[in-house]
């Protein structure tokens, strides 16, 4: 009896995952991925080819750079310091920023590093207070959700830090908790 | 030729090769990473790695298995990467929800909510495992990959990937049987 109950359910769960979908792409999809991939990956022949003929500084001199963030969301909390926008967040409830990083190029191997204050967490990230990862940005807008979580009323500041070789950028964003 | 011609040839002679794959790829980056913005990642990066590797592709026998292969090798390489990778470019109206609900299936609602529960539920039981079982039973019982496939992308011994087929099939049974999913 309780073999066949086995039985029933493995058979249930093999349906179950044969019918575990993935969503389609589309055409459009493709294509553009095509391009990107054409795009992206001539200028890393062309930057291989500038590295070995002319030596690592030279392509850091000619190499562009421009990035800037801001918050996707009007903030809601005017800012006490000019430039700083802020959120206010309910205590244990969480909210998702959307910080939006604007390149004029596309950065391979940029370090993205959110410094969060006492009392703020990331969703996924429990009782850390800095949490930094490996990512590329794309020439134009690039989106980082973050999901914060209250878990004291003291509030702060959290620091996206975006650092590409040796030059980085801090984006700031005031926490209010009521 | 000239040298300004060289690009576009190029170009096509790359899209010839790996546009018969991109399902394929595409699925399997799903299964790797098991979300959209990860997914996509990865199988960008996979295309513009193949892209400068074109003269190797273009020799190879089965670019399809090759570039999976590559794709498995840059997932695990850049797991962390690929994993915690929260930057993705904004597409308009891309802010709004994304889940299952958007993904394909029939249109009788009574049996979509149904079937959209069991899922959700399938999609919970699932990140509770780890990427090595999750992967495996993802690959095997749910793309329909033989072991000996398996067994090529991973470089995983067959013993191991039964193994671990068993233990996430176990586990997940466990889960779904706690949650009700399973009476």
């Amino acid at each position: 009896m309780q073999t066949e109950e086995l039985d029933k359910e493995d058979q249930a769960l093999q349906a179950l995952l044969k019918d575990y979908p993935v969503p389609e792409a589309s055409e459009a999809f493709y294509d553009q991925a095509l391009a990107r991939a054409t795009h992206e990956g001539s200028r890393r022949l062309r930057n291989r080819w500038i590295m070995t003929g002319f030596g690592s500084a030279v392509a850091a001199g000619i190499a562009l750079w421009f990035v800037g963030g801001f918050l996707m969301n009007t903030p809601d909390i005017p800012p006490t310091e000019p430039g700083i926008p802020g959120v206010t967040m309910t205590l244990e409830d969480p909210r998702t920023v959307n910080l939006v990083f604007a390149s004029a190029t596309a950065l391979d191997s940029a370090i993205l590093t959110v410094t969060l204050p006492d009392g703020i967490e990331l969703a996924g990230f429990p009782g850390q207070r800095e949490i930094s990862w490996q990512t590329s940005l794309n020439e134009g807008k690039n989106l980082l959700p973050l999901e914060l979580i209250a878990v004291s009323p003291i509030g702060g500041e959290v620091l996206a830090r975006l650092e590409h070789k040796d030059r980085n950028r801090t984006f700031r964003l005031r926490i209010e908790v009521t | 030729m000239t040298s300004k011609h060289r690009p576009p040839d190029r170009q096509l002679a790359f899209e010839r090769m790996v546009r018969p794959h991109l399902d394929r790829l595409y699925r399997l980056a799903w299964r790797l990473t098991g979300r959209r913005p990860e997914a996509e990642d990865l199988f960008q990066e996979l295309l513009i790695k193949a892209y400068g590797k074109l003269d190797d592709l273009a020799r190879i026998d089965e670019p399809g298995s090759w570039l999976s292969r590559v794709m498995y090798n840059l997932f695990v390489d850049e797991r962390r990467r690929f994993a915690r990778r929260r930057l993705h470019t904004v597409h308009d109206g891309e802010l709004a929800g994304e889940g299952i609900e958007g993904m394909p299936g029939n249109d009788n609602p009574v049996g979509n909510n149904e079937r959209l529960d069991a899922i959700r539920a399938l999609e919970a039981a699932l990140s509770e495992l780890s990427d090595e079982h999750r992967i495996v039973v993802l690959l095997h019982d749910s793309e329909g990959y033989k072991l000996k496939e398996i067994h090529e992308l991973t470089g995983l011994p067959v013993g191991t990937i039964k193994s671990r087929l068993h233990r996430a099939r176990t586990r997940l049974r466990d889960i779904l049987t706690q949650s009700g999913t399973f009476p």
